[in-house]
């Protein structure tokens, strides 16, 4: 218990960067399928078309899908550490875990959508793309896009309360005051 | 209407360019000092800060580059389009509070005079500094070479300049460009930045009512040409993986508050309390403007996939091919204007950091003090620096595609960890802080001098970052804390 209450952000930051960091150090130096990163389209110069998705991802397996959740736990952190700690209450904590278990949530439906699709090639194609591409439009987006009313709705309650203002307000006068001085 | 289309769209280009070169002229008349010229006194209003923010972060790449990759490669590239709400929500939460914070208590014009003003070091102001000129020297020669390569494209389609050279399409694009930078400082930049930025939204929007209507179907005919046909690039990760579309999201979304002519922006506003109103209006901006980027790219793939079109001759043709083909001609001179807009409202801002850099500084990490007449080599810098930018554009192929690849993964490795963890932990070192810019221009540079490929097309700029990212975080953590100056820790306080 003692051990977590010493836990702060930027350690968190840290082993989150790590994991990343392992990851991309297995997909590094695993072998590459020969279309990884497609193949020149047959007849259309300067083209490419994607091959077989389900052989891209053989030799690296989930990777890009646990990559993606250290980034996203990442992202969140971050944000967390852009609030004061004697800022950061029960409801602010409430909103981050809901907030990342969100985004997280539309990793999860992109990514087995995605899975779904190069395994039997079947899709729905909803608001004109396909479902899995949905989900990376509207909903990567979106997610982080919550953070971002969080920051408008609550902006006078964590990111710069009346009292920040005033005591930011008596900052500026004391170091005027202290140049008038000198 | 079809046979006046080039007239309209000189037409809709040269009452663009005119504006810029009035606000220009406006704007000399308000600029007295340095500080006028470097950050417009930091008396920015919120619909101001916000358009400069967004504009300058969607440059010519998204109107030409963008939908270019789409056409290309699938839908890949949007990873860097869709981490955008993250991007500034990393700036508004991390930075744009105590960089503005910084900005009041430390008078700073710069981003290196934050740096400086937060970890006490000239070497690491002196490390930014430099990274910014490199950054934008690469930058500023992509942005000035695809402006003449618009312009000359608008301009050999009429009988009168059916010849126009690339170097006078350079020379007019660039006088425009350094007139209005030289004559209004950051004050032009930014009030041209609001007009950049609305015909960046009209354009964006219009457009994507105008893609949508290319096929009966609407955008499901598309996806389903593309389904039909391969399939992966009309999937989130598009035909390039999830490797390169993942590291694209961590670099474009974590690393945009890394930006310095974002950055900078964020120390403009009048007030504080705006910012709860510029972070949303500029997150709108960018969507709506960005909806072109992915509109353009998935129609023109599709005709082209489904034999109903002409392949292009290059990726970056598929804008303006989309323009000249299914857009009404006012649309298109619109999205012309918009294009140059959202080149030049990036190149603006460049050009400002840049010549911040060459004169305030790097003298100040030297001498220990800025140049005389601050105003005046300012002017003088903005355009040297346009000048060298060009040449450079005209004259190294390979100068320009290694300084301009070095641009954003530069920035964001060498100065996010630095700027965006550093001004929220205060922890982090002086040591920390140049270590981790160092490694970042060795990793970037050695990546693009030995262009190694990376395994699945992984950007090196996310490589770099990362990298510095750790260092900066375990080589600050074994130092012991140094306490900070007592304005600085209250800033970091609040």
């Amino acid at each position: 218990m003692k051990f977590l209450k010493s836990v702060q952000p930027i350690h968190l930051v840290l082993v989150l960067l790590l994991v990343i960091a392992g990851i991309t150090a297995f997909v590094l130096m695993s072998e590459p399928p020969v279309d990884a990163t497609g193949v020149p389209h047959e007849s259309i110069a300067g083209l490419s078309v994607g091959g077989d998705g389900a052989a891209k991802l053989a030799t690296i397996g989930k990777a890009p899908f646990y990559f993606q959740i250290a980034v996203i736990l990442l992202a969140g952190t971050l944000l967390y550490m852009g609030v004061a700690p004697h800022k950061r209450d029960n409801t602010l904590r409430l909103f981050f875990a809901a907030g990342t278990a969100f985004a997280l949530f539309v990793w999860v439906m992109l990514f087995t959508g995605y899975e779904h699709y190069i395994l039997t090639g079947e899709t729905r194609v909803v608001f004109g793309f396909p479902m899995p591409t949905n989900w990376m439009l509207w909903g990567i987006w979106g997610s982080f896009a919550a953070f971002d009313l969080f920051y408008v709705i609550f902006f006078r309650r964590y990111f710069f309360t009346p009292d920040e203002e005033a005591e930011f307000d008596a900052l500026v006068e004391e170091l005027k005051s202290e140049q008038g001085d000198a | 209407m079809e046979e006046l289309r080039q007239p309209i769209i000189l037409g809709c280009v040269a009452a663009y360019m005119g504006l810029c070169i009035w606000v220009g002229i406006w704007a000399m008349r308000r600029t007295k000092s340095a500080g006028d010229f470097f950050v417009a006194g930091r008396g920015l209003g919120p619909v101001v800060v916000s358009l400069a923010v967004f504009s300058s972060t969607l440059s010519g790449f998204g109107f030409v580059g963008g939908p270019g990759l789409v056409y290309a490669t699938g839908m890949s590239s949007i990873w860097m389009a869709v981490c955008s709400a993250l991007g500034y929500a990393t700036g508004f939460y991390l930075v744009a509070k105590r960089i503005r914070m910084v900005a009041e208590v430390r008078d700073t014009m710069s981003l290196p005079d934050v740096v400086f003003a937060r970890y006490g070091s000239e070497t690491a102001r002196l490390l930014t500094a430099g990274t910014i000129l490199l950054g934008v020297l690469g930058y500023l020669a992509t942005q000035i070479l695809a402006m003449a390569l618009v312009l000359q494209s608008i301009l050999s389609a009429t009988e009168m300049f059916a010849d126009i050279s690339l170097l006078a399409s350079v020379v007019i694009s660039s006088a425009v460009l350094i007139f209005y930078c030289v004559t209004g400082g950051i004050l032009a930049s930014v009030y041209t930045d609001l007009v950049q930025g609305i015909v960046m939204i009209v354009a964006g929007a219009l457009v994507v009512i105008t893609a949508a209507s290319v096929f009966d179907g609407g955008f499901a005919e598309a996806t389903n040409i593309m389904l039909a046909n391969d399939g992966e690039d009309i999937m989130p990760f598009g035909t390039l993986g999830t490797m390169a579309s993942l590291s694209w999201y961590f670099l474009f979304g974590l690393g945009l508050a890394g930006q310095p002519h974002v950055a900078t922006k964020m120390m403009m506003n009048r007030s504080l309390s705006d910012n709860r109103v510029i972070l949303p209006m500029t997150v709108l901006g960018y969507v709506v403007a960005a909806m072109l980027w992915v509109s353009i790219g998935v129609i023109m793939r599709a005709l082209v996939i489904g034999d109903i079109a002409l392949p292009l001759g290059a990726a970056d043709e598929a804008a303006p091919a989309f323009l000249s083909t299914y857009a009404h001609p006012l649309l298109a001179g619109i999205v012309f204007a918009g294009l140059f807009a959202a080149i030049m409202s990036t190149a603006d801002g460049f050009l400002n950091i840049g010549a911040a850099a060459i004169i305030h500084d790097i003298p100040k990490a030297i001498r220990g003090r800025s140049l005389n007449n601050e105003l005046f080599w300012a002017r003088t810098a903005t355009i040297v620096l346009s000048v060298v930018a060009a040449g450079i554009a005209l004259y190294s192929d390979k100068l320009v595609g290694l300084l301009g690849a070095f641009g954003w993964g530069t920035f964001a490795a060498a100065l996010v960890p630095v700027v965006l963890i550093g001004l929220n932990w205060k922890g982090a070192t002086a040591r920390g802080a140049v270590v981790a810019i160092a490694s970042s221009l060795a990793i970037n540079f050695a990546i693009q001098l030995w262009q190694i490929q990376i395994p699945y097309k992984m950007s090196g700029g996310f490589l770099a970052m990362l990298t510095s990212m750790i260092l900066f975080i375990v080589v600050s953590m074994m130092e012991k804390q140094k306490p900070l100056p007592d304005d600085i820790d209250r800033v970091m306080d609040l």
